[in-house]
């Protein structure tokens, strides 16, 4: 070790002693907190109960179901209903980033007739897909994680308003299954499995067009009667509406259930993208791109 | 007692996770500091749960060790493997 790693090593536990030392005279509060700070408190209190009345501690709340969001979930809860504009916005950045993404790699389509015309040039070599990856025992493995992966992600999303989980969560858990599926199996025979660019492209537009159509959906239902706003989820007492359907616990609760259900095919559809993408061979973009700066 | 066992854990976890980063920044096999890296977002998902955040966990474990780790080899991958000095 050299006398700049150590003084480097040093520095980092200086500053994470000082940093302990700030923390244990309770800078954040007791890690972990004892009890439950009051906004905490509210949520806690009031998102999965609409009958609940706690006169002592809040007494201006008259009718519990205004702050009701039909779901056991604070988090959940917090973002798909009480700061739902924040994560429709942040779901648009991520479809923007993608879109980024895919116009950076706009000759996709050549370079994969380039590698089929060099695949029937040698025919010997690497005809079926199928013969590419791992060996044969990682491929088996692999194919039996990709349905229980699949599966577990399904269950986070699913069942994300009533316990931990939700739509990124789920999504991002739902990507790691291709992804497996690429490094143990090639990229191509997951695109002949029928995860195309352009399908996954097509199944996160949609996630996104069904997010979008239940931010406009209380407007709509809002035509037959009552003065609702853009995403909300339970009616309340001075914007009334039909509602999503919220039949107790156990069974579908408001309209958070719907916006996990399209943020896991958008997120997951969406990184999926990226992944056959990034492992696109850099050789063909190489050769086109320096003829279009000039050099050769 | 049990509160003591948390925050034990908790430390514990932490140094790991330390140990792990201090590995992944001064290690100069590329590969090898990506696998440090995702031993760090290991110990990490059992800090944030302890602090009870299981929100997070789920996001976290799929993103830190899987995704993370997976963009990471691709661009070791298409570049090069070992850390010049």
């Amino acid at each position: 070790m050299g006398t700049r790693e150590k003084i480097l090593l040093a520095l980092i536990i200086i500053s994470l002693a000082l940093l302990a030392v700030i923390l244990s005279f309770g800078a954040l509060g007791a890690v972990p907190l004892k009890t439950i700070r009051p906004l905490g408190s509210f949520y806690l209190y009031f998102m999965a109960n609409n009958n609940i009345m706690i006169q002592e501690i809040y007494p201006s709340i008259t009718k519990p179901s205004d702050f009701w969001a039909a779901s056991t979930e604070g988090v959940t809860a917090i973002l798909w209903d009480y700061r739902g504009l924040d994560t429709l916005f942040e779901t648009s950045v991520f479809f923007f980033a993608i879109i980024g993404s895919v116009s950076v790699f706009r000759y996709y389509s050549a370079s994969l007739e380039e590698k089929n015309k060099k695949n029937t040039n040698n025919s010997s070599i690497n005809t079926k897909t199928s013969d590419q990856g791992l060996s044969l025992i990682v491929k088996l493995i692999t194919r039996i994680n990709f349905v229980v992966i699949i599966a577990v992600s399904a269950s986070i999303a699913f069942h994300g308003q009533l316990t931990p989980g939700g739509g990124f969560q789920g999504g991002a858990t739902l990507a790691v299954a291709p992804l497996l599926a690429i490094a143990a199996l090639s990229r191509y025979f997951v695109e002949d499995v029928g995860l195309k660019k352009n399908t996954m492209l097509t199944i996160r537009t949609l996630g996104l067009l069904i997010i979008g159509l239940l931010a406009l959906a209380p407007l709509i239902m809002g035509l037959v009667g009552g003065n609702p706003y853009i995403m909300e989820n339970q009616p309340k007492s001075w914007a009334m509406f039909i509602g999503f359907p919220s039949f107790g616990l156990g069974v579908l609760l408001g309209s958070l259930a719907f916006y996990n259900m399209a943020e896991l095919l958008a997120v997951g559809a969406g990184f999926t993208v990226v992944f056959l993408l990034l492992t696109l061979p850099e050789e063909f973009f190489k050769k086109i791109l320096s003829r279009e700066v000039g050099e050769q | 007692m049990f509160y003591l066992l948390h925050l034990v854990m908790l430390v514990l976890m932490m140094s790991i996770g330390f140990v792990f980063a201090f590995l992944a920044i001064m290690e100069r096999d590329l590969l090898k500091a990506v696998v440090f890296s995702a031993g760090q977002a290991a110990a990490y998902v059992i800090v944030y749960y302890l602090l009870m955040s299981p929100d997070i966990v789920l996001a976290y474990a799929a993103i830190g060790v899987g995704i993370y780790s997976a963009v990471m080899i691709i661009a070791i991958k298409k570049t090069e493997r070992y850390e010049k000095v």
